[in-house]
């Protein structure tokens, strides 16, 4: 199934990286990652205050609608759902053998490269 | 013949695959695959006039069947399948199978023949059609995919038997009438109908041959099979128990279980098949819902959900035609290698999260909207809920952990043209039924109700929705900054067919050990009781036993005198 | 209509005389025939013949009437009436076509079975037997039910006793048969003479309305009814006067075996039925508490034991056979219930298990004509060796069982509607109950056919070696028949439903 896997230790940015993604290479840079959490700051910092502008239709409101509610349900509906992972992993996670089924290769061919170490 | 065959758009479509069985040259198999489909669309458009239901009837022993009923609720189902037809056709055309091509010609063909079916018997025919047609594309995925398909078969033949035992109670409490019409659960067979169209649907605990049997079909297989089997599903529940109170509930909890197995899953095919059905949760509510609002949002999500589903599922099938694996603790960085199908997935992934300028944010939230007006606030809480669950599985775990996250060091080539192009269109459709300037209006305009008027673009629904993905978004990078957010983990996830695949399975081998070891340890009881019984039916009816004795031509006549000496004494009884 | 319209009347108004005085005459002279291939072509000739005319006579009932023909004009009670109706027609073209098929599959199986001078009297002997069936089928005179009985019986019991070159058993078999046979047509004949003694008359309607004029008759009519049913129902293998019938089918060449089972035993039902319903009435209290008690009763006890039977047996054709005795229950079932459903899903069955059942022997007779094959333990691999016969054989299988979309299946479901619109739930089970047995010896066979390899014969597996064309021919077309049917029963429903009409309606 998998043809032309490549698996390079050393150099990432050579010719096996395709041209369209030369240019987006920072996207992996440890600082953007580091820094990512600042896009979601900004855009609740925007669309909470906008809320006021915008308000919710008296008519049609549900008893927890308020000018920041959404951000507070996607907050903590997010944050449970991950937190829950653990928990339910813990509980429901069999080998993946488990069934009988044929299982791909437990070992990657090489060891896996953390992106930050690289610079 | 001709005009019967003309008179289903489906029919062309699975005499096209019948065709491509048979044809050995892979280009015009292809041609096919994409033709067919077109064709089905264009007879769409000419059979629909306006809301008047065009009807095609023929009687076959004395039963009328309804071959062919459109009204504007078919017509979009219709569309929208031979869409997703064309696409899966363009995301197939590297795939010499001639196998594939059939069968997921005839398995759409079925689909859309049973759209468009307007009694039950027709609707089994197909819907039985399209399972056995769709367990060949379960099948090519190899070696675990055999026993899958397997089960997925068992589950949809018990799926149309149900329908047909409903469907025969129902017409007979109802005169005989075939039609396919509102039900209820109030009416004979319709709790049979609700159970056939559940297993179908992936209702909770009926939902497992999804999870089981889409992952490990073929990399094409997985895309052409997401597409069609949940959504007739859809559309028969839709004819026959919208506004049924209990599909609200059903469907308020099919949005949000599938979130919590999702998260833990580490193969990403079955991450998208949780996510199929929380999509489903979502429609099956507005179904529940019953109002002109409710049903024009579950047309509209359901052709956006085709698109946008169909695209993830496509990324995902690029990255494992590529890489070999579509398991999240494998995979990483692949941005770097395959950036065109990184941006192809993450405008599916922003589709499904409903991002304002994408599919769902016009679809979704019309069903949201519906709840809301019908102040069912448990439920409009629970879809919230998933609406932020969503934007985990599929809108940031999918492609974060696909093409970002840590490199795996995998450098492989990007996907071939033709899966680029099939995505590519995908996304633009994507886009282009969220476009505020013209393009949610055609897709409104194709609606079943069009007294409703709904505005998807007002200022404090993007605002708000926007707070939510925004906050979503918060939330994961924080997780992740606090390294609380867990690692992709290599595990089998146990879910609800854990009854039958092992309680079930250990149950029977149970069974089977302890009666082993109980024929050794009594065999004396045993053979006292089993034995002799055993042996005097032998004794009894063998060749050599006593009913079988050759040569009794002397038996045989003193019985033959016996039976006269009966019949006398019967006879001179009844004078009596 | 337009076939109807393309015979020339003479056929269709004779019909009746020809289909038994052809094959009579001709018999008589194919016996002296100096070559087998020559017997065989005329055989041919004349069974196509019947075939055809028995058609015409069928659509002629169908479009316009019954009709009574009277043979040399001499008018009945006097002279002998042949009837012609819609109880009949569908059985005399059952006969002739089941005839016709058997002639064709005979070409290389007789060949195979049958010593070579005994080729042309074994025709001979054919035809006759055909022409007695269609005589016991057609006539409306009693007395000449049971010389057309005769004649079919003596022919038969040559034709089993013929398989002897085969297997040696079959001069037991068939002297086993003689002897009950002659019994059976004793009974009848004496049952025929107390009602003559009864009623002064030989011809059938007449019979039927001197009895109902006298409401049923005296103790005298008593006893003939005792008599006729009871030798009628040892020709036709009722339960437990069936003990001829496994012996007989399962050592009789492969032609007569599919020949009597297809065509025997249900003229013998035929005239059961007509004799009860036609010649004796329901209405009188003796005979309806016969039929619902002891037929009813013979026949789930036939469907239960039959096919327990069956599952313990090691030969294929006696399991086949014990089978058709729990087949011949069913039918029994059917008329035993005396209401008009019943007596059609009855006489449905006994078209379809006609159909069923020649198929599978036609099968049976394949695996010996080319592997020497009857036991059941010798089935393993003929899925692989024999893929075309075992295909028709699983068809007729799957019908026996009565799976949907099988002919077995308009049948039992038929049978089970009207047990239920009678009220008979129980008798319902039975039938669910029996075709679960069905499924046992009829998977046996199938399990061994398609999950066990094919034996090796020093090493080597043994090569496939389909059946010839004129084996096959016959076997699929019956098979497809019978999926066909299973499909879209309309015709044969509608031929079952006439019949019934004729029982209940009464009188000619």
């Amino acid at each position: 199934m998998a043809d032309d896997v490549t698996t390079d230790t050393h150099n990432q940015s050579d010719d096996l990286t395709h041209p369209l993604a030369r240019k987006f290479l920072w996207l992996a840079d440890e600082k953007v990652i580091q820094n990512f959490i600042w896009l979601p700051i900004i855009g609740l910092a925007v669309t909470i205050p906008l809320a006021f502008v915008y308000p919710f239709d008296e008519g049609h409101k549900a008893p927890w609608d308020f000018f920041a509610s959404w951000a507070i349900i996607g907050f903590v509906a997010y944050s449970f759902v991950v937190l829950s992972a653990e928990p339910l992993f813990r509980l429901l996670s069999r080998k993946e053998n488990y069934y009988g089924e044929e299982v791909e290769p437990e070992v990657i061919v090489a060891p896996k490269v953390e992106v930050h170490h690289h610079d | 013949m001709i005009d019967i065959l003309l008179s289903n758009p489906g029919f062309i479509i699975i005499l096209a695959g019948m065709l491509c069985a048979l044809i050995p040259i892979s280009e015009i198999r292809k041609f096919l695959v994409g033709a067919a489909p077109i064709a089905a669309a264009y007879m769409i458009f000419t059979a629909f006039k306006d809301a008047e239901a065009a009807r095609t009837v023929i009687s076959v022993g004395g039963q009328d069947m309804t071959l062919m009923r459109i009204d504007r609720l078919s017509m979009l189902w219709g569309y929208v399948f031979c869409l997703a037809g064309v696409l899966n056709a363009i995301y197939g055309l590297h795939e010499k199978c001639k196998l594939t091509d059939s069968s997921a010609l005839i398995y759409m063909g079925a689909a859309v023949a049973g759209v468009f079916a307007g009694d039950f018997l027709t609707l089994f025919i197909f819907w039985e059609l399209a399972a056995l047609s769709s367990v060949m594309l379960v099948w090519k995925g190899g070696e675990n995919a055999f026993p899958a398909g397997i089960r997925y078969l068992a589950i949809h033949v018990l799926s149309g038997v149900l329908l047909l035992a409903g469907a025969v109670m129902f017409a007979r409490a109802n005169g005989g009438d075939f039609t396919i019409q509102h039900v209820g659960l109030e009416n004979k067979g319709g709790l049979l109908l609700l159970l056939a169209m559940g297993i179908k649907c992936g209702f909770p605990f009926l939902h497992n041959w999804i999870q089981d049997a889409y992952p490990k079909a073929s990399i094409t297989g997985t895309v052409i099979l997401s597409a069609f089997t949940t959504k007739l599903a859809l559309y028969a529940l839709a004819r026959c128990f919208a506004g049924e109170d209990i599909l609200i509930y059903i469907g308020a909890i099919m949005t949000c279980f599938p979130v919590f197995f999702a998260v833990i899953e580490n193969d990403l095919r079955r991450v998208l098949s949780y996510s199929l059905n929380n999509q489903l949760g979502f429609m099956v509510c507005g179904i529940g819902l019953g109002t002109q609002l409710a049903m024009n949002g579950v047309a509209a999500h359901l052709a956006a959900d085709v698109i946008f589903k169909g695209l993830l599922f496509m990324s995902m099938g690029a990255v494992m035609l590529r890489t070999g694996t579509a398991k999240a603790s494998e995979l990483g960085g692949l941005f770097r290698s395959m950036p065109l199908t990184t941006v192809f997935c993450l405008i599916g992934a922003g589709s499904i999260a409903a991002f304002p300028l994408l599919s769902a944010f016009v679809t979704k939230s019309m069903i949201i909207t519906a709840a809301l007006y019908e102040h069912e606030w448990i439920v409009l809480a629970m879809l919230l809920f998933a609406s932020a669950g969503v934007m985990e599985h599929s809108g940031i775990k999918v492609p974060y952990f696909t093409f970002f996250s840590h490199d795996s060091g995998k450098r492989v080539k990007e996907a071939p043209w033709n899966m680029l192009v099939a995505m590519g269109l995908a996304s633009l459709l994507c886009i282009f039924f969220a476009f505020p300037w013209g393009g949610y209006q055609f897709l409104y305009s194709l609606l079943p109700y069009q007294d409703v008027h709904y505005e998807p673009y007002t200022g404090n629904h993007v605002v708000t929705q926007l707070q939510l993905l925004f906050a979503a978004m918060l939330a994961f990078a924080a997780l992740k900054k606090w390294k609380v957010y867990p690692d992709e983990r290599r595990a089998e996830i146990l879910d609800f067919d854990w009854t039958y695949r092992r309680l079930g399975k250990n149950i029977v081998l149970w069974i089977d050990a302890m009666w082993t070891r109980l024929s050794a340890n009594m065999s004396v009881i045993r053979g006292r009781f089993f034995d002799s019984a055993g042996k005097k039916l032998y004794n009894f009816f063998s060749p050599a036993g006593a009913m079988s004795a050759s040569a009794p031509s002397g038996l045989s006549a003193v019985l033959t005198g016996g039976m006269l000496v009966v019949l006398f004494a019967v006879i001179y009884l009844s004078r009596l | 209509m337009d076939l109807l319209s393309s015979y020339p009347s003479w056929l269709i108004t004779h019909g009746a005389a020809l289909l038994i005085i052809l094959p009579l005459l001709v018999g008589a002279i194919t016996s002296v025939l100096p070559r087998e291939r020559l017997a065989w072509i005329v055989t041919l000739i004349v069974t196509l013949i019947c075939v055809v005319t028995s058609l015409g006579v069928l659509l002629d009932v169908y479009f316009n009437d019954a009709q009574l023909y009277k043979m040399g004009g001499w008018d009945p009670p006097h002279g002998i009436s042949y009837i012609i109706d819609g109880l009949n027609t569908p059985l005399i073209f059952l006969i002739c076509a089941m005839a016709l098929l058997c002639t064709i599959y005979g070409l290389p199986s007789v060949a195979a079975e049958v010593e070579p001078k005994k080729r042309a009297p074994f025709y001979a002997a054919f035809l006759i037997g055909v022409a007695g069936l269609l005589g016991m089928v057609v006539t409306g005179d009693a007395f000449n039910v049971f010389v057309f009985l005769e004649v079919s019986s003596i022919s038969t019991y040559v034709l089993v006793a013929m398989g002897a070159s085969r297997d040696r058993r079959a001069l037991k078999a068939a002297y086993n048969y003689l002897i009950l046979g002659s019994i059976g047509a004793t009974f009848f004949v004496i049952g025929l003479g107390f009602l003559y003694m009864e009623t002064g008359t030989l011809n059938m309607a007449d019979i039927g309305n001197i009895l109902r004029d006298l409401d049923g008759g005296s103790r005298v009519s008593l006893v003939a009814f005792g008599f006729i049913v009871v030798g009628l129902g040892l020709k036709l293998a009722m339960f437990p006067l069936h003990m001829w019938l496994p012996g007989a089918y399962a050592h009789a060449p492969s032609f007569v075996t599919v020949f009597l089972a297809s065509t025997a035993t249900k003229a013998a039902l035929y005239l059961l039925l007509r004799f009860i319903f036609m010649v004796f009435d329901p209405s009188f209290e003796y005979v309806i508490t016969v039929v619902t008690y002891v037929l009813t009763a013979l026949g789930c006890i036939a469907m239960l034991f039959g096919s327990l039977q069956a599952i313990f047996q090691t030969d294929a054709r006696r399991t086949l056979a014990f089978s058709s005795i729990a087949q011949v229950g069913y039918m029994l079932l059917g008329v035993g219930m005396a209401t008009g459903l019943g007596l059609a899903a009855g006489y449905l069955h006994l078209l379809n298990h006609a159909v069923i059942k020649a198929a599978l022997f036609f099968a049976l007779g394949a695996f010996w004509y080319r592997y020497g094959i009857t036991r059941i333990d010798d089935f393993a691999g003929l899925g692989k060796m024999m893929p075309w016969t075992m295909g028709a054989f699983t068809l007729g299988g799957l019908s026996l069982i009565g799976v949907p979309f099988t002919a077995g299946f308009t049948s039992k479901l038929n049978l089970v509607e009207a047990a239920l619109q009678r009220g008979w739930a129980w008798a319902a089970i039975v039938i669910v109950v029996a075709s679960i047995l069905a499924i046992i010896y009829i998977g046996r066979m199938l399990m061994a056919a398609y999950f066990q390899s094919p034996p090796e014969i020093d090493g080597e597996v043994v090569a496939k070696n389909e059946a010839p064309l004129m084996m096959l021919i016959p076997m699929w077309l019956l098979a497809l028949l019978s999926i066909a049917i299973g499909v879209n029963a309309d015709l044969v429903v509608e031929a079952a439903q006439g019949a019934a009409d004729v029982l209940i309606g009464g009188g000619v």
